[in-house]
């Protein structure tokens, strides 16, 4: 296929938000495509330039193609189709329960990989404050990595959908909302989960942190594509 | 030509390509040039678009699991090729029964039986 109009293609696609496999399959098919149009021109007598020029014009507008093919990947599924309820109302109503799932997650996962031992151990290890410091460290990560994972899902999620990249901050600022003040706290003896007065801005920074990366990569992979077809 | 179907054909958002798609593929598999080849030539070149487009429509279809599709060399060129599944099937009796149910309506207007 001709390397502008591929190129053209891939590059709105990407801008648009077009998860990488998708993009593979359009256009892998459109050179199929192509490559008939072509060789069609040619048994017509077209020569080898006519025939390209041909097929092109014959696939249509790849900026117009790109738009085409979002429209109807984000049809098809439900986070696509409605990516209000899916990126707005739906995080402010599930993040915290998904938070809390997840932290439970991590802290069943550590108990199971043998880091908790027993609760006979972890009394002990409670009245140790060198041991105690530890813990905290290690409920204090997995509060983070809760959070991040929270974000990540909605990222995922919106990713999947090829939705709006307004959607997906939408989605990470009602996730940072709640990193503000829902929290874990541990003392020792003492465990408690529930929304705290005092504001925890590093958490809050997390989901934000994380569609900052998702920026920047979506920023790189334009760039590189821009790079190849020299837009 | 691209530009000529957004002004010419807006119903080809609205269930006609799908029909059309789901109906040729009732027959016979296909792979996207075919199909967009069976068209121009059973409808005798009345519906003109970028044939580019309907790619994202059969990757539409096929996430709906109306179509499945199956890549495969024929003559040492790589193909696509699609075809119809059982839930395409009953996709295309409820777009059939509408389609005519709209011409028919559309027809008696055309025809004026209830004018004055």
């Amino acid at each position: 296929m001709q390397p502008d109009f591929i190129g053209r293609l891939q590059y709105r696609l990407l801008e648009l938000g077009c998860p990488v496999f998708q993009m593979r399959h359009l256009t892998r098919e459109l050179a199929d495509h192509r490559e008939d149009l072509k060789q069609a021109a040619l048994a017509e007598g077209l020569t080898e330039i006519e025939a390209a020029a041909h097929a092109d014009s014959q696939l249509g507008d790849p900026r117009y193609l790109a738009e085409q093919k979002m429209i109807m990947l984000r049809q098809s599924s439900w986070w696509g189709r409605h990516f209000i309820i899916g990126f707005c109302l739906l995080p402010l109503l599930t993040a915290p329960f998904l938070w809390l799932l997840f932290l439970l997650g991590n802290l069943a996962l550590a108990y199971f990989l043998g880091y908790g031992g027993n609760s006979k151990k972890m009394i002990a290890a409670s009245e140790n404050p060198a041991i105690f410091h530890y813990m905290h460290m290690g409920f204090r990560l997995a509060d983070y990595l809760a959070m991040a994972m929270v974000a990540l899902v909605f990222c995922w999620l919106a990713r999947r959908a090829a939705v709006r990249f307004t959607w997906l901050v939408s989605a990470c600022l009602i996730c940072s909302f709640y990193s503000l003040f829902l929290s874990v706290e541990v003392r020792p003896h003492n465990f408690s989960v529930g929304i705290f007065l005092w504001p925890h801005w590093l958490r809050a920074a997390m989901p934000l942190l994380i569609v900052g990366a998702v920026y920047i990569l979506r920023q790189w992979s334009l760039h590189k594509e821009r790079q190849k077809v020299a837009i | 030509m691209v530009a000529a179907m957004k002004k010419t054909n807006p119903s080809f958002l609205n269930g006609v390509p799908e029909l059309l798609v789901l109906r040729l593929l009732s027959r016979q598999e296909m792979y996207g040039y075919q199909i967009v080849e069976q068209i121009r030539v059973q409808t005798r070149s009345a519906l003109s678009f970028g044939e580019g487009c309907i790619y994202p429509y059969l990757h539409y279809l096929e996430s709906e699991k109306w179509v499945s599709s199956q890549r495969r060399t024929v003559d040492g060129r790589n193909r696509n090729y699609y075809q119809l599944t059982d839930r395409g099937h009953q996709r295309l009796e409820e777009l059939t029964g509408e389609w005519e149910r709209i011409t028919a309506g559309v027809s008696l207007l055309m025809g004026g039986a209830y004018a004055a």
